[in-house]
């Protein structure tokens, strides 16, 4: 049925060419009509849906404490210490102007200049902005000096404990843009700083950089990766039609799936951003015709004869390649992420594409080369007959001989590859896509050395009853987790309405330290609130305390960004407060962008590796069906088991963070390595079928679909090597994986497959005819 | 800054003429000084109930409740306030005395029973929240008129009420960049203010809800008085409503009641 339906298909496109080529422009100019409406979504929270619990209760969180989700921090380092004229004068002017721009919350953008600061003036309660004017003195500096530094309220929030570095906290609107307002922030910058260094740092930039740099670096890399793997396929072939054929099945796929997504009003997102370079290698494909093709042509002579056999012998192999290759990515659809599952879905019906191209468009092309013209891709075969095929057939022949000694070998790397696996850490750090030296990092880096960190996790205690949280047995509660958690040299800060009471008690009592305690009865606690919320900001207050006193948040400050930081944070809590409970059965739950990342990080990348199981689960089920045999099913499945296993293990070994670019590539992989397995198998079976001599089929499927399957996996290591030389390090993993999963397969498929099949020929072949 | 307070001061017996010729488009600084005046300094005295209702974007609520006594000092811009709070529970007794200069930051001391002690508040009347509301110290007791520049920017309707609509930017760098309002012509009450930040967006919001007329003690004269009003922090959807109750003017406050010895031991006669 299948081979019937390959046929017709082929044979109507070999004698109608132009109809098929006309037609396949026709719908990609469709397709491609919808790009106008491209709309972009970068942020890495709306992977997961509105309804998610923990984003629901994110956002309940920052409305009860008036609190934003987005704050970029603008860091100002000066190692002979900030309070200098100039760096002060920098400070207020930098502020007003920032307060200024559309899409910052000015209300709530906190620095020297807008944070009040709450002191005793011999008797009197002083509640000041900390800075109001430049000190003109060297005493006022002075002064000024040591009240920052005094007030354990700005240790390392708004100061630096040796007073060398102070941060401008910038509040944006979830609709603004992080880059584009830092960018405006930088313009902003004094062009000589002197001493002064100004660092921009948080959530939003890394986030909106990564966006805008995302598609800068698709935008760069597709064509080059595009046009090196045209030049490898020249050098391959000599035949610029079959480039253009290649390149043209590429480029249909990614219009027609691009399309659809756009079409169907979907937001391009930053995984749906790679599904172009992804279908360019799964296009890659139809080397496979083209390899089978310049044979039989060397052969036969006769183009149509040529391309008709060609497309009979490789149809098969390539329609379950590419078919495992949509499932494997369909497989994606199982996701509980929407993205996620668009994405997959998305390159799913590109491969699908690539696959109908290959019986359409491929040999429409192919039949208008003129003759002339394909004996040189013939020749050009022919004459590296005497190299390749020759050294791929003795490659073949070791591999039979010592199959017994590379399944050993084969072994022994597998068991490496499980240590490596266990090792494996799901972990996602935004930071860490940056490049070390790149100034995302370097001020997100500075900034942690000196301030409490710029990731930063909500911690929200709950009672039963209002005013609880006006109890001193409560507030004592939080101090001492408060205390605990600071143990933790990641968590550089931590910050609750204890402080403020704390340091009114102080103040009220001209200052005596002895007074820097929670008081004693809960009227005297509400009094002293009351009196903060009278004379300060009261968002200062509702940052912590929510309106009926039920509710208390105790904000911390990480140096990290890796999601382990705040598992440990709420492993500590659970233990503390198992230890120390809160009056009243209170309870403690997380929130932040840092809790967010942890989830995200559990729940997408589990997910992604949840589906990615099922997907190998369902490739091998098709694995199965199409060889109607367990064991070459399990045989087909084995280089690409293997393949994963090898190159996670290494993930695992180098302490490389299972994180989302690596959680993306792990589909592809399963889409990718699974395809040599396929030809190989399916090659080697026609084979045998036609010459039921086991050690010289083993070698010619070796020799001859081997060279196409090494001609595919260079050709796809090359276009992908160029990403090395990306900007963002999520590229580069890409870059390193691809030619990685590609060279492994390939090898694994060629080397192991002949092994083993000898090896297992009894029960594999079992006396009857395939 | 002396001169104008005294200009202001010498201006207040001449009002009702001005009044008269108020066809006449009066400049905008004198609108903005008798509206100051009808909203600020009615009476020699008075005494009020007010009730503030904080409101979160979300509906959360928390409530004030408070006597407020004022006196205007005779023969100054100056004016004494004493508040004493009922509520919430947990800081009734708890008092503030505001002595109230146009030119320059208010005198406030402060009185927390819990420790039972009095303490002076130095603070920036612009920014400080008058107890945690939207009204700031300054919406609560006026600022000085010639620290801003107005302009009369057109008249018009608002409601049932002709107003002008006055544009006041403040001369150095405050909390807010512009403010409209919409003053009434017959009144001079503020119906309607805009607050505008440093981005010129509306920020905050006030309106005069209610006017009601109250006589004085005496019965001589009654005066025009916002006895609802509301300010909204538009940006973040916070808002304050105030509801003034038992309000009662020229009932002859003695100097005293406005000193530091009553914080601790209140006036019971007028805080009741």
């Amino acid at each position: 049925m299948l081979d019937r339906s390959i046929k017709r298909l082929t044979n109507f496109s070999v004698t109608h060419p132009w109809w098929v080529i006309g037609l396949t422009v026709v719908a990609t100019v469709a397709f491609a009509a919808q790009f106008p409406k491209i709309t972009i979504d970068t942020d890495p929270k709306h992977m997961l849906p509105v309804t998610s619990p923990v984003r629901q209760y994110n956002d309940q969180v920052e409305r009860e404490f008036a609190l934003h989700a987005d704050v970029i921090a603008l860091g100002i380092v000066n190692k002979q210490g900030i309070v200098n004229r100039t760096t002060l004068s920098r400070i207020a002017e930098l502020t007003r102007e920032i307060q200024k721009m559309p899409g910052v919350i000015a209300r709530d953008v906190m620095s020297f200049t807008t944070i009040d600061n709450v002191t005793a003036q011999g008797s009197d309660l002083a509640v000041r902005p900390v800075l109001e004017r430049i000190p003109e003195s060297a005493a006022d500096l002075e002064a000024l000096r040591r009240t920052l530094l005094e007030n354990p309220l700005f240790i390392n929030r708004i100061v630096s404990p040796d007073g060398t570095a102070t941060a401008i906290y910038v509040p944006i609107e979830p609709t603004a843009n992080g880059k584009l307002i830092a960018d405006e922030i930088r313009k902003l910058l004094p062009p000589d700083p002197g001493d002064d260094q100004y660092l921009l740092a948080g959530d939003p930039i890394a986030r909106d950089t990564f966006g805008a740099e995302m598609f800068r670096q698709m935008g760069l890399f597709s064509p080059i990766a595009g046009l090196v793997m045209c030049i490898a396929l020249w050098l391959m072939f000599r035949s610029v039609p079959m480039v253009v054929a290649n390149m043209s099945v590429a480029l249909v796929s990614i219009i027609w799936s691009m399309g659809l997504l756009i079409g169907l009003r979907y937001p391009v997102h930053i995984m749906s951003s790679m599904s172009p370079v992804f279908l360019m290698a799964i296009a890659t494909d139809s080397v496979h015709i083209f390899n089978e093709f310049a044979f039989r042509f060397g052969e036969m002579r006769d183009k149509r004869r040529a391309l008709l056999d060609t497309m009979a012998t490789v149809g098969k192999p390539i329609f379950y390649s590419d078919v495992a290759t949509a499932v494997g990515f369909a497989s994606l659809a199982t996701a509980t992420i929407v993205p996620v599952k668009i994405f997959g879905l998305v390159v799913g019906f590109g491969t699908l594409v690539i696959l109908l191209m290959s019986f359409t468009l491929v040999p429409a092309i192919l039949i208008l080369i003129r003759e002339e013209r394909i004996p040189k891709a013939a020749r050009s075969l022919d004459e590296s007959h005497a190299t390749h095929p020759s050294s791929l057939a003795r490659l073949g022949e070791v591999c039979v001989r010592r199959a017994g000694m590379i399944a050993l070998i084969g072994g022994a790397f597998f068991l490496v590859a499980g240590i490596g696996l266990s090792r494996i850490r799901v972990n996602n750090n935004m930071v860490h896509w940056f490049k070390t030296e790149s100034a995302v990092r370097t001020a997100d880096r500075i900034m942690n050395e000196r301030l409490g960190g710029t990731s930063t996790a909500y911690l929200v205690s709950q009672s039963e009853n209002e005013d609880a949280m006006k109890d001193p047995v409560m507030l004592r509660g939080i101090e001492g987790l408060q205390r605990e958690l600071e143990k933790d040299p990641r968590v550089g800060k931590t910050f609750s309405v204890v402080d403020y009471v704390r340091r009114i008690n102080r103040v009220l009592h001209n200052d005596d330290p002895a007074f820097e305690r929670i008081p004693d009865s809960a009227e005297e606690v509400g009094q002293y609130l009351f009196l903060f919320g009278t004379s300060a900001r009261p968002s200062d207050l509702d940052n912590v305390v929510d309106y009926p006193f039920q509710k208390a948040n105790l904000l911390l400050q990480l140096k990290s960004w890796d999601a382990g930081v705040m598992r440990d944070v709420i492993g500590r809590t659970e233990a503390y407060l198992a230890a120390h409970p809160l009056p009243g059965g209170a309870k403690v739950r997380p929130a932040g962008v840092a809790y967010f990342n942890l989830v995200w990080s559990d729940e997408v990348l589990w997910g992604m590796l949840e589906s990615f199981l099922a997907g190998l689960v369902l490739v091998l089920i098709l694995l199965v069906v199409q060889t109607r045999s367990l064991f070459w099913g399990i045989l087909t499945f084995l280089p690409l088991l293997f393949t994963i296993a090898l190159i996670y293990g290494v993930v695992g070994l180098v302490g490389k963070d299972f994180d989302m670019p690596v959680a993306v590539l792990s589909t592809l992989s399963l889409g990718m390595a699974i395809d040599f397995a396929i030809h190989f198998v399916g090659r080697f079976q026609q084979r045998y079928r036609e010459h039921p001599n086991l050690r010289e089929a083993l070698v010619w499927t070796v020799a001859r679909p081997g060279k196409g399957i090494f001609f595919n996996a260079i050709l796809f290591a090359l276009g992908f090597a160029v990403m090395v030389f990306a900007d963002l390090t999520p590229y580069i993993t890409v870059g390193v994986f691809m030619v990685a999963i590609m060279l492994l397969s390939a090898l694994m498929s060629v080397i192991y497959l002949p092994g083993l099949i000898h090896l297992f020929h009894r029960v594999l072949l079992k006396g009857k005819l395939l | 800054m002396r001169y104008t307070t005294l200009s202001f001061m010498l201006l207040m017996p001449v009002l009702p003429c001005i009044h008269a010729f108020a066809q006449n488009k009066p400049a905008a600084t004198e609108i903005v000084q008798k509206s100051q005046e009808a909203f600020y300094y009615s009476g020699n005295d008075m005494k009020s109930n007010v009730t503030m209702e904080l409101i979160t974007a979300d509906g959360k609520k928390r409530t004030r409740v408070l006597t407020m006594l004022r006196r205007n000092d005779p023969g100054t811009a100056n004016q004494k306030y004493f508040l004493y709070f009922h509520e919430p529970g947990d800081v009734r007794r708890m008092a503030f005395l505001v002595w109230k200069y146009p030119e320059k930051d208010d005198d406030r001391w402060i009185f927390i029973p819990a420790v039972n002690m009095v303490r002076r508040v130095a603070a920036k009347d612009s920014r400080s929240s008058f107890v945690g509301s939207d009204f700031t110290y300054e919406d609560i007791s006026g600022r000085d008129v010639p620290a801003d520049t107005h302009t009369l920017l057109r008249e018009e309707r608002l409601g049932d009420a002709d107003c002008y609509v006055i544009q006041s930017v403040p001369k150095a760098a405050t909390e807010y960049t512009k403010k409209l309002a919409w003053i009434d012509k017959k009144t001079f009450l503020p119906l309607k203010e805009e607050y505008y930040d440093a981005q010129n967006q509306l920020a905050r919001l006030f309106t005069a809800d209610k006017i009601e007329n109250v006589a004085g003690q005496g019965g001589k004269k009654s005066y025009q008085t916002a006895t609802k009003r509301t300010m909204k922090n538009v940006k973040s959807g916070h808002r304050t409503d105030v509801t003034i109750t038992r309000v009662a003017y020229d009932i002859g406050l003695d100097d005293g009641i406005f000193s530091e010895r009553s914080l601790q031991n209140p006036p019971q006669q007028w805080i009741k």
